[in-house]
């Protein structure tokens, strides 16, 4: 076991070392790219530490969309494309009140973090045989999917709205972004769209079902989705419109809704509100995900887009 | 079979660690997003094997995720680069 000691060692300090060096870079989109390499090193690391549900999420958020958004992000602040030099310069002088208040608020985020680790009760065991106990009454056979959707919904739901909210603002700031520039995209990814949106469209409906049971769910599924709409907008084979302003609004709600709704309804039947009635509560917690997959990827996809969907002139359409 | 096992996680991890050099040297943005993309092969390969050594099949679905969505960020890399003056 001791190759696996080195391994879990060498693993340990290239993630610091990784996270390091990507604060020290001076160019954006190289920070970027360590970012992404950042999330896989970190999945390797939750998988080590046996949390293959964190690891998935990772893989699916860290490694996967928050790259594409944050390269659509830097292709906006270089005025429309990665490799354009004319927009306006990314590497801006850093201001030193603003690394100062930065330092600070990192100080203090630290600080709280080393409180609340020194605060916590030491060597007792944690909540995992309360879980362990009220498994039966869940619904469900996968102790990470029934505290995140059974005994602690009510955070969930904070979750799902906090996703609504975020794409809520970005619908409601227009900030002079230009419209999704025509990407020469030719055979090769035609090839690869061939094989890998329908191999994802699949995986993100398995990830959604084996959630009651094993690692995944509605975060992953919704990430996976999201990712194919990502694939869609880049490839011009889904152009946002005017007319589709509708279907994008009960899509960004339909989760909430639909969470929200099932809340009230128990709550009505005389229970306390997300506390399922155990014959149903698979049912629930599968339409309640199901619902919250949707609102998860359309809003990255949102995201992604990063605006309302507005009238283009004929000819950037043509472009 | 679990020290083989994790002698080959060992070597995949320092081919990882050898290409993030690129990652963070360049010297251009297709040097350092071609590098993040063969690292995430490794990544993938290093998931696999660990879904074996820990007997955890879920980490089969990590690596799948994995493999399926690292391509995501270089045809946003190559869309977003190439549109310009076209």
């Amino acid at each position: 076991m001791t190759v696996l000691l080195a391994f879990d060692l060498l693993l340990a300090a290239s993630i610091v070392g990784l996270a390091a060096a990507t604060l020290l870079m001076r160019d954006a989109f190289a920070m970027i790219v360590a970012f992404i390499v950042f999330g896989m090193l970190m999945a390797l690391g939750w998988a080590r530490l046996v949390a293959p549900d964190v690891a998935l999420a990772e893989v699916a958020i860290g490694a996967g969309l928050s790259g594409a958004l944050l390269l659509r992000t830097l292709a906006h602040l270089r005025g429309g494309s990665l490799s354009a030099q004319g927009g306006a310069s990314v590497s801006a002088p850093a201001n030193g009140a603003t690394q100062g208040v930065n330092a600070l608020l990192a100080g203090l985020a630290t600080c709280a973090l080393g409180l609340a680790y020194l605060g916590a009760p030491q060597n007792v065991p944690g909540l995992e045989a309360h879980v362990a106990d009220a498994m039966p009454e869940s619904g469900v056979t996968h102790p990470v999917t029934a505290v995140l959707l059974n005994f602690r919904a009510y955070d969930t739901l904070m979750e799902v709205v906090v996703l609504l909210a975020a794409v809520i603002v970005v619908w409601q700031v227009e900030r002079g972004l230009a419209e999704t520039p025509a990407p020469a995209l030719g055979t090769v990814y035609q090839g690869f769209a061939r094989v890998a949106l329908p191999v994802a469209v699949i995986a993100g409906g398995y990830l959604l079902w084996i959630g009651a049971e094993a690692p995944g769910g509605a975060f992953q599924a919704g990430a996976v989705l999201g990712a194919v709409a990502v694939l869609g907008l880049l490839s011009r084979h889904v152009r946002p419109a005017p007319a589709h302003r509708p279907l994008a609004r009960g899509a960004f709600v339909v989760g909430t809704a639909v969470f929200a709704l099932v809340a009230l309804g128990v709550a009505g039947a005389g229970r306390v509100a997300f506390e399922y009635p155990p014959a149903q509560a698979k049912t629930l917690i599968l339409l309640i995900e199901a619902m919250v997959t949707i609102s998860i990827a359309a809003t990255l996809a949102a995201l992604f887009h990063g605006r309302a969907p507005v009238a283009v002139s004929r000819e950037e359409t043509d472009r | 079979m679990s020290p083989v096992l994790a002698v080959i996680l060992t070597v995949l991890l320092a081919s990882l660690l050898g290409g993030l050099w690129r990652v963070i040297r360049g010297p251009s943005d297709s040097d350092r997003m071609l590098s993040a993309q063969l690292l995430g092969t490794a990544a993938v390969a290093m998931t696999v094997v660990l879904a074996r050594l820990q007997d955890m099949p879920a980490l089969l679905d990590v690596a799948l995720v994995l493999a399926l969505l690292a391509a995501v960020t270089l045809v946003a890399y190559v869309a977003l680069s190439e549109s310009r003056g076209r």
